[in-house]
């Protein structure tokens, strides 16, 4: 599989309901989350799977390229 | 000043996490039970339906601190909304019901009260507990311990313990933090959603609506929430659709074959999460650490029911750490396997037994199939005669 482009997250905080359910799917190793239960916004995603933006129930996650 | 020591450092106060704190410091360990939130069970990510028996065998006696409405049975649809009715005030009239010296079959719970009760007894049990506290990992230390790296209200805390427990839920570090592979498939996380609403009967049953039109890679719920409410949800598998959990339950709600019974309704909360529809994990210990709960996957495939199987697993969890630690045995991952097999023997093999029967149903392509067979199998899961209905 091609390697992807590293992406940074952007959570739409109004809908973000703290479900964690963004965590629960991420393959990351340990750590890679924020202070309000989601995947981490501060720092480059370089495995851009893009699940979380999948199961969040929501649609409140998006990205750009890092 | 010294490094506090522990016997167990549990961290996660959920049902799973405070019922190993209970059993094992009623046992004689001594045991630190930690949890991040300041308000145990909240975020609610749950729909709260537990049964009575899941109670019992646990200890935990029905109270009305944390019960928001009995429950006495189930109604199983299907996508059409025809249903299979398995109430047990009819089905045991003489067991079940709201009278004297009858009981109910279960309970839905209020999670933050539910927890907060569970970590009382644990704390009564003799469990020191410390809120606003953070897990941040853990590291062997050779000497048949580890050291645990807490942050509670900002301030850095190192403690040792002989075991860890990782009770932190589906989102779980503290398996990660130990290189066991904890990742789950996006086919087997169901995406959920519900509100808490007024003005929507309910008549004591937990309501189970199946078919890929309203709920696809998972079902839709209503349940009674007490004080006249009720609770609307659903859960889908991602790979199977390409609208979100909120696009289902407004279309549910809207648009079904309730859409009379639901056309007042009022929303009171919202609460989500993902619910694994998966097997459990098939490595739950390493050196000094042992998962539970959530965290090790102890959740039914089928109904993605979790409160039962964290009280069981924590039950499992804590009496064998007491046991085992008892007996001044070192918590190699070699002996903590004893844990796993003593939870699969009790529990596990039959969470597998279901999940292969759950794969057996979405491996079906044509959805007329895969919906009958669905609705077959809930309609047979919760009847008196199912083998697994004590899970």
């Amino acid at each position: 599989m091609p390697k992807k482009d590293p992406v940074i997250f952007f959570i739409g905080w109004n809908a973000c309901i703290n479900c964690g359910a963004c965590v629960a799917i991420c393959p990351q190793d340990a750590g890679f989350i924020s202070p309000f239960d989601t995947i981490a916004v501060d720092r480059p995603c370089d495995i851009a799977c893009l699940l979380c933006e999948d199961i969040c129930p929501v649609s409140t996650i998006t990205h750009k390229p890092a | 000043m010294p490094t506090p020591s522990y016997d167990l450092v549990i961290i996660g106060s959920g049902p799973a996490g405070s019922t190993t704190a209970r059993f094992a410091a009623r046992q004689g360990l001594k045991v630190l039970l930690v949890d991040k939130r300041q308000e145990l069970g909240a975020p609610i990510q749950c729909s709260g339906a537990v049964s009575r028996h899941a109670l019992e065998e646990v200890g935990v006696t029905p109270d009305a601190e944390f019960i928001h409405e009995p429950i006495y049975g189930f109604g199983i649809y299907n996508e059409k909304g025809d249903r299979t009715v398995i109430d047990y005030r009819r089905l045991k009239a003489d067991e079940y019901g709201p009278g004297e010296g009858q009981k109910p079959l279960g309970y839905v719970v209020d999670r933050r009260r539910f927890d907060r009760y569970l970590m009382t007894q644990a704390e009564r049990a003799g469990t020191e507990v410390w809120l606003k506290t953070e897990g941040l990992s853990y590291r062997p230390n050779g000497d048949g311990g580890c050291e645990v790296f807490l942050r509670r209200f900002n301030q850095d805390i190192t403690v040792k313990a002989r075991v860890l427990v990782g009770a932190d839920g589906l989102q779980s570090q503290v398996g990660k933090w130990a290189g066991l592979r904890t990742h789950i498939k996006i086919t087997e996380l169901a995406s959920c959603l519900q509100f808490i609403v007024d003005q929507v009967e309910t008549e004591g049953l937990l309501e189970i609506i199946t078919g890929h039109e309203w709920a696809p890679g998972g079902y839709a719920w209503v349940f009674p929430k007490g004080h006249g409410y009720a609770e609307i949800g659903l859960g889908v598998i991602p790979t199977m659709t390409d609208k979100n959990a909120q696009w289902h339950l407004d279309r549910f709600i809207r648009h079904s074959f309730f859409e009379e019974r639901f056309k007042n309704s009022r929303i009171l909360e919202i609460q989500g999460g993902g619910v694994p529809l998966a097997s459990p994990l098939r490595t739950q210990y390493a050196d000094n650490l042992i998962l539970v709960g959530d965290a090790a996957r102890h959740v039914n495939p089928i109904t993605g029911g979790g409160i039962h199987t964290a009280l069981s697993g924590g039950n499992i969890a804590g009496n064998f750490l007491a046991d085992f630690l008892n007996q001044d045995k070192p918590p190699t991952a070699q002996n903590l396997e004893g844990y796993q097999n003593r939870w699969l023997e009790e529990l596990g093999n039959k969470m597998w037994k279901l999940y292969d029967v759950k794969t057996e149903i979405f491996r079906k392509n044509d959805i007329r199939e895969r919906d009958a067979l669905l609705y077959q199998t809930m309609a047979s899961y919760f009847s008196p005669h199912s083998e697994f209905k004590k899970i």
